[in-house]
């Protein structure tokens, strides 16, 4: 049914054309704000409308790869091999995708000091899935990584069927990332695992709902909230190195049902702008939603 | 004659104890070492009705019993409720380490999973001293995280300076060496007190588990 009603939008004229002005508002902004490139996916879970711009394409997945890492930590809580309020052994060590060589999170580069002040006590699995999602701790993912491991999340992806998610490693591996191994997303990759979520079919309602909420916790709001209306919440997550910048989420109209939207953008390391430019595509694709809704 | 102490845990034969429990302590059981070496686990555990008596029970000034039993997810399930169990070394680790806290002057903070662990827990190797509740693993002195050659090596050397016998995990980044802890181990000690449970069948225990 849902791809019925995807092909019924599609030839919608008002659906397609304000597809069109939006794909045209994209290549504007593209030019004009200095990106190398942007990616943008969304899905309207109302009308079943879905809008594609560079969404098969690759970027580095930057901290958008914890939306993946959250998915196969709820897989192990599904599976009844964790509990949400199971302690785990705060340790900075991780071991690299690349021969093994250990490494750490260097706590100057992490936004998050209060997993590093509990190096050696434990923290329970949802307070570090909070950690990883709400201020984006980079000790806190690899900690849930190297507890789930790798294969526990790449199985998760393909159990939803999400092909543009493509996970190789933990994050800060330096080694790894000098041989070229890293955790990649599309903007439609990303789409397909939050309509997981926002659908509430990861696993079951209840931990849907628990994802959601540590989504809803995300305290970096520069891009895809910054210039919604105060009412529209939105269950998010940003992703950002020195050539990349991402937001993608769950937008929480006041009055109809939820969107889901990825918009990831490469820039060169000087690059400006970049949580500016997500904040003006975020409200564009809200606008041009609100338009079709209420009839053009 | 005084008093007699009396100690307020009850000793017990692992080899008596449910089989869940039984199968992740491995009481009596051989295990090798990282060489080969076949080296016997405890037999005899004290008997740890809660967490408020472990969080109670000081075994020295300056440690309580809950200390040596921290561990994570990654224990057996069958160990991760109470009543739980630890080794009856634990009473002679104790005191050692009270000895290295008034050498150093400051809180020495036991890890997470790194005193008594059994050797089923996720992270416990080849006979791990740990399993033996012989060893600790310290990651912080006081305000210093133990992260580096600097802090490790000084507080190793301390360590050897006023515990005789006492093993100190070489600083390193490979295998069987240490980047991010201090690990201080007294080796294979099994402790069976005086009131420990006679066995029944008078066989000698560790024949009867060997494996």
């Amino acid at each position: 049914m849902p791809e019925l009603i995807e092909q019924s939008v599609a030839l919608d004229p008002t659906y397609s054309e304000a597809a069109d002005r939006l794909r045209a508002r994209l290549q504007k902004l593209e030019r004009d704000s200095g990106a190398r490139a942007l990616g943008v996916a969304v899905y309207d879970t109302a009308s079943g409308f879905s809008f594609r711009y560079n969404a098969e394409r690759w970027f580095h997945a930057a901290s958008t790869i914890k939306l993946a890492i959250l998915l196969g930590v709820y897989s192990a809580i599904h599976r009844g091999w964790v509990l949400p309020h199971s302690r785990l052994h705060v340790r900075n060590r991780f071991m690299s995708a690349v021969s093994g060589a250990p490494f750490r999170v260097a706590a100057d580069r992490d936004a998050n000091a209060q997993v590093h002040a509990a190096i050696g006590k434990m923290l329970r699995i949802s307070e570090l899935a909070r950690h990883m999602i709400a201020t984006s701790s980079n000790l806190a993912t690899n900690l849930l990584l190297d507890l789930v491991g790798l294969d526990t999340v790449q199985q998760s992806l393909a159990e939803f069927s999400i092909e543009g998610v493509d996970i190789r490693r933990g994050v800060e591996d330096e080694r790894a990332f000098e041989h070229g191994i890293n955790n990649r997303v599309t903007a439609a990759g990303l789409v397909d695992l939050l309509h997981v979520i926002a659908d509430r079919c990861a696993f079951s309602r209840e931990l849907s709902d628990q994802m959601l909420e540590l989504l809803h916790a995300q305290e970096f709001r520069s891009g895809i909230p910054a210039r919604l209306p105060a009412a529209v919440r939105v269950a998010h997550k940003t992703g950002e190195i020195s050539t990349v910048a991402h937001d993608a989420g769950v937008v929480y109209p006041p009055d109809r049902k939820p969107y889901v939207i990825a918009v990831l953008t490469e820039w060169s390391p000087e690059g400006s702008g970049r949580s500016a430019t997500i904040a003006e595509i975020s409200h564009s694709v809200y606008e041009l939603l609100a338009q079709v809704n209420d009839g053009g | 004659m005084g008093e007699s102490y009396h100690f307020p845990l009850a000793v017990v034969d692992g080899l008596r104890l449910e089989k869940a429990v039984r199968d992740a302590l491995k009481p009596g059981a051989i295990v090798r070492d990282d060489e080969g070496r076949a080296r016997r686990l405890p037999r005899y555990f004290y008997e740890i009705p809660s967490w408020d008596d472990a969080m109670r029970l000081k075994l020295t000034p300056d440690f309580a019993l809950w200390e040596f039993i921290q561990t994570d997810v990654r224990e057996a399930e069958a160990l991760r409720a109470f009543p739980r169990y630890v080794p009856c070394a634990v009473t002679l680790l104790a005191p050692s380490l009270q000895r290295f806290r008034e050498a150093v002057g400051s809180f020495v903070h036991i890890a997470a999973n790194g005193g008594y662990r059994s050797p089923s827990h996720g992270v416990s190797g080849n006979a791990s001293p740990h399993a033996w509740a012989t060893a600790v693993n310290i990651y912080r002195i006081g305000d210093t995280f133990l992260d580096d050659r600097e802090a490790i090596e000084r507080y190793a050397a301390m360590a050897r300076a006023v515990l005789p016998g006492v093993w100190t995990r070489p600083f390193g980044w490979g295998r069987g060496l240490t980047d991010d802890h201090l690990h201080l181990d007294f080796g294979y000690v099994v402790s069976i007190p005086r009131d420990a449970p006679a066995d029944p069948a008078g066989v000698d225990p560790e024949v009867a588990v060997a494996c």
